[in-house]
């Protein structure tokens, strides 16, 4: 596994509850500050909950790096996964990223491993009933490509309903313009507020009138992210010395409203609890007349 | 449906026949061709053959009349690619009598939309998990973005 290079960022709140954590109403001290921390910065960063998980995949991702470059199995995965653009260029890597991505999607421990990496933070944030997007998404960003650069954009826009949640989970060290940037809350809805007088500008005017309000949370390998797609966010040229690797998925109580992102198509349900199948199943009585 | 559709619906031995709607899928009207490429993409993926013109279902609100032509072909077919598992009928009882069907003729179920196969009971669950949560689930979709620009 990659050492982190320094101290764990300051942005790392803890999420894991335990059974004789404080309790002050119906949820504990713990959870109530994740929730706290989620509405006010509109993302938590957590320490992986299963780092043997998060290990198993990056290690896959870096096989199948491997394998698509013809290479032997790398000795120190996160070395090869940082440093790959000193061995293909920017129009490889979508080849590259699409065929190791699709061949995890195939395989049934992905999902599992991908939830069990921050499982009780999503449990806290979203809900302990919930469907999972049914596949992975890879991001790969080279230093100084240009064509990774996903502009800036909230996934609400795109169909997705505001009660999901993305997932964010980086197989390497990200900061700087390595990392992702993201508007808060509170900037997201004044900038929000002016939004028609964009009808006629781009979407780089957009970033150029945001960017003095966006953060970029620095987010190391052995964390993950939690973050409200409501929010503005996106990438920028990664002008960093290591390529960024991440992982990112979506989730949303099993019951609230979807957007277009449909059951079945885009979601699936990973938690359905006894009491809610018996409720699913139940059938009224009926035949009785006045 | 004629004998002479029902003999080329039975000539088609080792592929699997694609199924198709004329009357809305979860509320979206989607053009039949459009339906026919999720389907031949779907088939070229997993390594299917689908040569053939897919059966397309009546308008009638749960008639399930080419379905059912179309699942007495499983013997002679591989199985059905519907474009979407949700067309298959919403009541429950009725789905399970057409896995039962297809999996006793050794054939499998696909539904191209979503991407999922069923190649046996076994797969069942998972996409009666999805049927059930789907009939208490609330859809609203987001605000319409260009209201927003409008300012209305």
């Amino acid at each position: 596994m990659s050492k982190s290079t320094g101290a764990p960022s300051l942005s790392v709140v803890q999420n894991s509850p335990t059974d004789d954590a404080p309790q002050s109403g119906f949820t504990s001290e713990a959870e109530k500050e994740l929730s706290r921390k989620f509405l006010e910065d509109g993302h938590v960063v957590v320490p992986v909950e299963d780092l043997g998980a998060l290990d198993r995949l990056r290690d896959a991702v870096a096989s199948g790096a491997a394998h698509w470059l013809d290479a032997s199995t790398p000795e120190d995965p996160g070395a090869l996964l940082d440093s790959i653009h000193a061995r293909l260029g920017p129009t490889q890597v979508n080849d590259m990223r699409m065929s190791i991505i699709n061949g995890l999607n195939t395989q049934d421990w992905v999902a599992r491993d991908y939830f069990s990496v921050a499982r009780k933070t999503i449990e806290s944030v979203v809900g302990n009933e919930l469907a999972m997007q049914r596949r992975l998404n890879l991001s790969v960003q080279m230093p100084g490509d240009d064509s990774s650069v996903l502009p800036v954009h909230a996934d609400v826009w795109d169909g997705n309903s505001p009660f999901e949640v993305v997932l964010w989970v980086p197989l390497v060290d990200c900061y700087g313009t390595k990392a992702m940037f993201l508007l808060m809350p509170k900037a997201n809805a004044q900038h929000e507020a002016n939004f028609r007088r964009f009808s006629d500008k781009s979407v780089e005017d957009l970033f150029h009138a945001i960017e003095p309000d966006v953060i970029w949370p620095e987010v190391r390998y052995g964390e993950a992210m939690v973050f409200s797609l409501s929010l503005m966010h996106g990438n920028r040229v990664n002008f960093e010395a290591g390529t960024r690797w991440s992982f990112n998925c979506r989730f949303k109580s099993l019951f609230s409203p979807y957007g277009d992102k449909r059951l079945g198509e885009f979601f699936e349900p990973i938690t359905i609890r006894a009491a809610t199948r018996m409720g699913m199943d139940y059938t009224h009585l009926e035949g009785f007349d006045e | 449906m004629s004998k002479a559709s029902q003999e080329t619906l039975l000539s088609v031995g080792g592929s699997y026949r694609g199924y198709i709607a004329t009357r809305p899928v979860r509320g979206d009207r989607i053009p039949h061709h459009v339906q026919g490429l999720v389907i031949r993409d779907y088939a070229q993926r997993m390594n299917l053959i689908c040569p053939l013109l897919p059966a397309v279902e009546y308008a009638m609100p749960g008639c399930y009349m080419m379905l059912e032509s179309v699942l007495k072909e499983v013997p002679a077919t591989q199985g059905v690619i519907l474009y979407s598992l949700f067309m298959l009928p919403e009541r429950a009882s009725r789905r399970q009598h057409m896995y039962d069907r297809v999996f006793a003729a050794g054939g499998s179920l696909h539904g191209a939309l979503e991407n999922i196969a069923l190649w046996g009971h076994e797969d069942t669950g998972r996409v009666e998990d999805i049927f059930r949560v789907n009939q208490f689930a609330h859809v609203k979709p987001p605000a319409d973005v260009a209201a927003v620009l409008d300012g209305s």
